[in-house]
């Protein structure tokens, strides 16, 4: 009797059989669903990887296994796509292929659909790595599944308040998932936001850090999601050398000494190009290199110096890294423009305020005539408490009024934020308002004098619903087929 | 020209639920009445005079931000409380609503002395109270509506005496089982609503100014705003509070 048991739990046996069966169960459900939902025009992001984690909940850990150079995951609250997608250009580029969740469909069940998407039906994945945005509350959770060879933490502000509570909760889920990463992997950390900075190490792993050395102006942007006015370590007021944006820059404790460490990797440099792009210089242990960007605002700097960090962990040369950085072209709705005909259409998710104030920086240093459409939803994936809209600087749209052609709200919220203008002191009479996201891009359009731009500000399923839209124009591709 | 002074409590540290917008709301519907509005930020630390204050505004705030700020309010409670009784009108949302109260026990037990002006007290409770809230308000007759969202694991008891500022008609308010939100004391509005509460609640901005002119003796002429917008936000929130799908994806408790 004891024997027939032992012999059950032992490699290859039952147990271990039923699990492969389980696993190869939830991979053929996971790619019907994909091809089903993708046939319906929709991208199978949520509902595959939910129903395959539900039947093998070991499913993240056992694809991601086998990879033979290993699993990155990027995390924040912004700039998760923009440095995910440029680390995988760069690895592209260095000659490896790439599994990722493009789609920022960015909670478990997005990366074990990313992983399904990607597998064989027998099981196999064909790739060398798996780049993987992820939710900052998801986070210690698949770092625990994956166990990444490296993370990326790009910064953390003030998002999503409904889901995470307060900012304080979510540096406890990353401080959390950063301790379950083995011994031995790397985690790239941006030196410039204090409240990372300030996370200690306490493990067997290499840290390298990142940060901007530029002259800027600090802007004119009331900052209310700037949530570290304290030091982390002391709790003391926190001051500023340079701001870059919110709470990015170089600071130090007068109280405790706590001070911006230099950072492995530096931009130092960035001159703007006649052709909108900008002359990038960086500089790494032991080498420079200058490289010609085309992503606009200083948020894409640091997305930038988070991908090149990250790819200099991996020893990836510099030669590969300039080559992918100077194709890189904007991600999935982060400022990713759309031609029609004589008119442009730039489309820029909005989900914080600091995200948010970045983007309306980028507009307000528009030269020609503009048209705006903001589209807000408040459904789970875009946050559903819109009191953020009152946190985001719209005031400043005032002052290029007259540069405003229109200017139109969308999505289940579409009066608030018409509410928003009227108090950020718009004129009414010009705000419209239409709740179908697909007809407010048919009327922002016709509003739209040849020749200049529509900029679209939605909110992440808004964003989905308008893609969709554009995509039905002919304009761009779905994004499963990116 | 009537003229109001709001004193704008802590704007660095509490000001976490778009408390801006609340401000925004009382500056523009002021300016939009023609009533004089001077704002001064009170920062921790230094001196507050209350008796040149009409309207005291209280956001909310991290549990950081809100230790720091009950700690150097406790110094200033009695000013406030004098205030308070000779009837200065208080706006306080979320965390300085609790901090209004008799003490707030923390989930390990601990309790964090407050202000003591308004009777009523909070204790931590498991889950945190999320998603949009409609409560039926009865600072008027008859009452009416106000909608927001809340945000909060703390659960809040009124005393046998106090008035809530109005029944729960859809989500959790002051604090899950009574059918209560929020508190009116004298000229004191508290409330766990944001959202933020005031631009899409106009009446109770209304409210709020009237409260603070009339505590200098002076009158509330109203203008006739045109406030559609304003009140087809209001309508169409409280659509999606009350749509059981929008609820269901939106109510977290």
């Amino acid at each position: 009797m004891q024997n027939n048991q032992k012999q059950h739990v032992k490699p290859g046996g039952f147990h271990n059989r039923l699990f492969k069966l389980k696993l190869l169960a939830a991979i053929w459900s996971g790619k019907i669903l994909i091809a089903l939902t993708r046939v319906l025009g929709r991208g199978g992001t949520t509902l595959p990887g939910r129903a395959a984690l539900r039947i093998a909940p070991r499913l993240l850990s056992s694809l991601s296994a086998p990879l033979p150079q290993g699993s990155l995951i990027v995390t924040g609250t912004n700039g998760k796509t923009t440095t995910s997608a440029l680390i995988t250009a760069i690895l592209k580029n260095a000659g490896y292929r790439c599994i990722n969740n493009q789609s920022g469909s960015n909670m478990s069940w997005g990366v074990a659909s990313a992983l399904l998407a990607a597998v064989s039906w027998t099981g196999h994945l064909p790739g060398n790595y798996a780049v993987m945005e992820v939710d900052e509350g998801a986070f210690p959770g698949v770092v625990s599944s994956i166990k990444p060879r490296g993370v990326v933490i790009t910064n953390v502000f003030r998002d999503q308040l409904d889901r995470y509570g307060e900012v304080d909760h979510v540096l406890d889920a990353i401080k959390k998932g950063l301790e379950m990463q083995p011994e031995g992997c790397f985690e790239v950390i941006n030196a410039d936001d204090p409240s990372l900075a300030g996370i200690a190490l306490n493990k067997a792993k290499k840290r390298w850090t990142y940060g901007l050395e530029l002259d800027l102006p600090a802007g004119t942007f009331e900052n209310t999601g700037r949530d570290m006015k304290t030091c982390p370590i002391c709790t003391k007021k926190l001051n500023y050398d340079k701001i870059y944006f919110a709470h990015l820059g170089h600071y130090h404790c007068l109280s405790c000494g706590y001070r911006r460490q230099d950072p492995d990797v530096k931009l130092t440099g960035s001159t703007a190009n006649p052709d909108g792009s900008s002359s990038v210089r960086i500089s790494l242990p032991g080498e420079n290199i200058a490289v010609n960007f085309h992503l606009m605002g200083t948020y894409n700097l640091y997305n930038l110096l988070a991908a090149v960090t990250c790819a200099r962990a991996l020893d990836i040369s510099t030669t590969a890294m300039r080559g992918a950085l100077e194709q890189s072209t904007p991600s999935f709705g982060r400022m990713e423009i759309f031609k029609l005909e004589n008119k442009t259409i730039v489309m820029a998710l909005i989900k914080n305020p600091v995200g948010a104030n970045e983007v309306l920086r980028t507009i307000l240093a528009q030269k020609n005539r503009i048209n705006i459409l903001v589209a807000i939803n408040d459904k789970i994936a875009d946050g559903t408490d819109v009191s953020w809209l009152w946190d985001v600087d719209f005031e400043q749209l005032v002052s290029i009024e007259d540069k405003l052609s229109g200017v139109m709200v969308s999505g289940l919220r579409a009066r608030e934020m018409a509410v928003r203008f009227k108090y950020a002191g718009l004129d009414t009479a010009r705000i419209g308002i239409e709740e179908n996201t697909a007809a407010a891009i048919d009327r922002a359009l016709e509003q739209t004098s040849e020749g200049s731009r529509l900029f679209i500000l939605p909110t992440y399923t808004a964003m989905l619903e308008m893609r969709r839209t554009l995509n039905k124009m002919g304009l761009g591709k779905p994004y499963w087929e990116e | 020209m009537a003229e109001i002074i709001i004193y704008h409590l802590y704007p660095a540290h509490l000001n976490l639920y778009g408390d801006r917008g609340n401000m925004l709301a009382l500056c523009r519907r002021a300016e939009w009445h023609g009533i004089g509005i001077k704002v001064v930020p009170v920062q921790p630390g230094g001196s507050i005079d209350f008796a040149n204050c009409d309207l005291l505004f209280m956001g909310g705030g991290q549990d950081s931000d809100q230790k720091l700020v009950a700690g150097d309010l406790k110094g200033r409670s009695s000013d406030l409380r004098r205030a308070v009784e000779e009837g200065m009108a208080v706006f306080a949302v979320c965390g300085s609503y609790q901090l209004l109260g008799r003490y707030y026990k923390t989930s390990r037990g601990e309790k964090i002395g407050g202000l003591e002006i308004v009777d009523l007290y909070t204790e931590a409770g498991q889950k945190r109270l999320t998603g949009n809230a409609v409560i039926n308000c009865s600072l008027w007759e008859p009452p009416a509506t106000l909608v927001g969202f809340e945000n909060h694991a703390g659960r809040t008891y009124l005393g046998p005496n106090l008035q809530p500022l109005g029944e729960v008609l859809i989500g959790y308010g002051n604090n899950g089982a009574d059918k209560t939100e929020g508190a009116v004391y004298k000229n004191v509005i508290g409330t766990y609503l944001h959202g933020s509460l005031l631009p899409k609640n106009p009446r109770l901005t209304d409210f709020l100014l009237e409260k603070a002119l009339s505590y200098r003796n002076q009158g509330f002429k109203p203008a006739k705003l045109d406030d559609s917008l304003e009140n087809r936000a209001h309508e169409a929130a409280i659509r999606l509070a009350g749509s059981r799908r929008h609820r269901r994806l939106s109510t977290r408790a």
